[in-house]
């Protein structure tokens, strides 16, 4: 098996067997080399904020998947956080949110922000994987 | 009733018109009465119902018979003013009142009854505009008035002690003038009147008054201020229309419009909810299956079968409370019965006796202002129990917590309020998630998010209300209005 082009994903969503998930189908198809868990939007900030004091290029994830859905910080308040300190991070990052809800509404507001690269409905498809992976190398 | 012979029918000499109620039930005309109708002694045909069906006006007819009956059953005086047909079909005003003080050699075993003759300096034209603006005023229900500021008084026509139900000859007073409107409209009554006496502003309200048998109906009511020849105000004009049949009917309907609306958006709510909550899951079971598909050895295969499991517990847990809030929804038919406060709260204390112990808890509670209320007990259970447990499991972590439970009658709503000194919860963030369901805000792992949303749906479910208000650090207060 060739070796994975992306070298860091984040995966943003509260519900662990999801991630769980998510988790084996990468490493199976071996599409990452690492990944990066947070259950809501809270966490993942902490680590975005403690990074932008020491940036690592490696540190830095080529795509993260955002649920919207979460306690404590959903993904709009993470969205518009995000779009306020992305440019600090010098490095092309594609955001995908990924989310269970079939709102309409939700789904155009989505398409709407600029930082979000594209919304997958769950659930995820391993070729949706592959091909997001492949496109982000 | 009418006699042989009608000289006996008609009384006395006295230039004054009135109706002679003998104790047999005869009734005679004076002469004075008949003449001022144009109508000789020997035309009319004396009885009521001539005087009902041709004489008096069909607007004053009603009101006429109802007095006249219930002074001759009960002796209880009135003063009415009517419009009476004379014999040519033209319509006069008169003033008829039964305490009438006047000497008069009268028969002490008969009751009296007069009519006076307004009588009006006017032209004919005049007169019958008034007889038109009358009309109108009393098809409308529009009464008119004037305050006087030079003279401190106020004027008000007969249409408007009519609908204020105040005799005909009740002087208003301008002093007391806010005794016309009841206790909670005063306010607007006040400041309405003083910006249009002090800043010119016309107004034209909705507001309530109050009748003399204090009766409060809705009303519109216009005004506009009257300038003297110096730009000064020197009164108000103004009237106000009867509009309290249209009002209430309005209010019943924005009411049932409102009880649409929000069991329209509960449904869009549980609709939102199902599908939600339910794709999670089956999305997973996809996810699982696609999975497997991948995976290539049989072990790596059986591996996935603790997430089956686990997908298969969430999604019976799912289940459990979308059917615990159908219940509610289906249920709100089931048995009401009045429910004890504090027999409630002490079957909810004893259930969860150990946590209250284990974190030390105190609850006060007072239910002297309401003691009762007619409800599910169940649900009056459940809501005491969410509220009660979110409180300690969200307490503050450097006090033990204490929860003050009352409850209260206010403007008719009956209200329990129910606060804590816990964490509290930031209010501009989550202010309008706190009922959503698995809307968790705290850290805590137990977090469920469905508590208060049950709460919630108990509550509407019946028709109540529930609000919170809550500050950071200092505590959360729940306010349910039954």
């Amino acid at each position: 098996m060739r070796p994975p082009t992306v070298n860091l994903a984040c995966i943003i969503d509260d519900d662990s067997i999801y991630v769980n998930l998510l988790k084996k189908i990468i490493n199976t198809k071996n599409l990452c080399s690492n990944i990066l868990v947070f259950n809501n939007g809270q966490q993942s900030i902490n680590y975005f904020e403690t990074l932008l004091n020491n940036l690592k290029a490696e540190d830095i994830p080529e795509v993260i998947f955002l649920d919207l859905n979460m306690p404590i910080i959903d993904g709009w308040e993470f969205l518009d956080w995000f779009k306020s300190i992305k440019h600090k991070f010098k490095k092309q990052i594609s955001l995908y949110i990924v989310s269970s809800s079939i709102n309409p509404s939700d789904i155009s507001k989505a398409k709407s922000i600029p930082e979000v690269y594209d919304y997958i409905s769950k659930p995820v498809r391993v070729k949706d994987l592959e091909t997001i992976f492949s496109k982000t190398s | 009733m009418l006699l042989n012979q009608l000289s006996n029918k008609t009384v006395d000499e006295i230039d004054i018109g009135y109706w002679e109620l003998k104790d047999n039930d005869e009734i005679l005309w004076s002469k004075a009465f008949l003449s001022s109708l144009k109508y000789s002694e020997k035309e009319a045909k004396i009885n009521l119902n001539y005087f009902l069906n041709h004489i008096i006006h069909k607007e004053d007819h009603d009101l006429f018979r109802n007095n006249f009956f219930s002074f001759i059953k009960n002796g209880t005086d009135f003063r009415q003013s009517m419009l009476l047909k004379s014999r040519k079909g033209k319509y006069k005003e008169f003033v008829c009142t039964t305490n009438f003080n006047f000497s008069l050699k009268l028969n002490e075993n008969s009751r009296f009854i007069f009519f006076n003759k307004r009588k009006f300096k006017t032209n004919k034209k005049v007169s019958k505009n008034k007889f038109y603006y009358k009309e109108t005023a009393e098809m409308t229900k529009t009464g008119s008035w004037y305050v006087d500021f030079t003279k401190q008084k106020s004027y008000w026509d007969q249409q408007t002690r009519r609908i204020l139900e105040y005799p005909e000859d009740y002087i208003p007073s301008l002093k007391h003038s806010i005794k016309y409107f009841p206790k909670a409209y005063q306010k607007l009554a006040k400041n309405t009147f003083i910006e249009c006496a002090y800043e010119g502003k016309k107004f034209n309200i909705e507001i309530k008054m109050l009748t003399k048998n204090n009766r409060s109906f809705w009303v519109r009511a216009m005004g506009k201020p009257v300038f003297n020849d110096l730009k000064k105000i020197i009164g108000i004009r103004g009237v106000f229309q009867d509009i309290d049949a249209s009002k209430t009917k309005e209010i019943s309907l924005q009411k049932t419009s409102n009880i649409v609306a929000s069991q329209n958006k509960r449904l869009f709510n549980f609709a939102h909810i199902v599908s939600h909550n339910l794709r999670s899951h089956t999305s997973n079971l996809t996810l699982i299956s696609e999975l497997i598909d991948t995976y290539d050895s049989c072990e790596e295969k059986l591996s996935l079968i603790e997430n089956v499991k686990d997908i298969a517990n969430s999604l019976h847990e799912t289940i459990e409370h979308l059917n615990e809030v159908v219940t509610i929804q289906t249920s709100t038919n089931k048995s009401k019965s009045l429910v004890v406060f504090d027999n409630i709260l002490n079957q909810v204390i004893k259930s969860i006796g150990q946590i209250i112990a284990k974190e030390n808890t105190t609850i006060h509670s007072n239910f002297s202002k309401l003691e009762a209320i007619d409800y599910i007990p169940a649900y009056l259970e459940s809501i005491f129990l969410n509220i009660i447990t979110n409180a300690i499991k969200y307490k503050h972590p450097d006090r033990n917590p204490i929860i003050t439970i009352k409850s209260k009658v206010l403007d008719n709503n009956k209200i329990l309020e129910i606060s804590d000194n816990g964490v509290g919860i930031d209010m501009d963030k989550y202010g309008d998630k706190i009922f959503g369901m698995y809307k968790t805000f705290h850290y805590n792992d137990d977090a469920v998010g469905i508590g208060l949303f049950i709460t919630k749906n108990q509550v509407e479910a019946l028709n109540g209300k529930i609000s919170v208000s809550s500050e950071v650090n200092k505590g959360t207060t729940f306010k349910i209005e039954f």
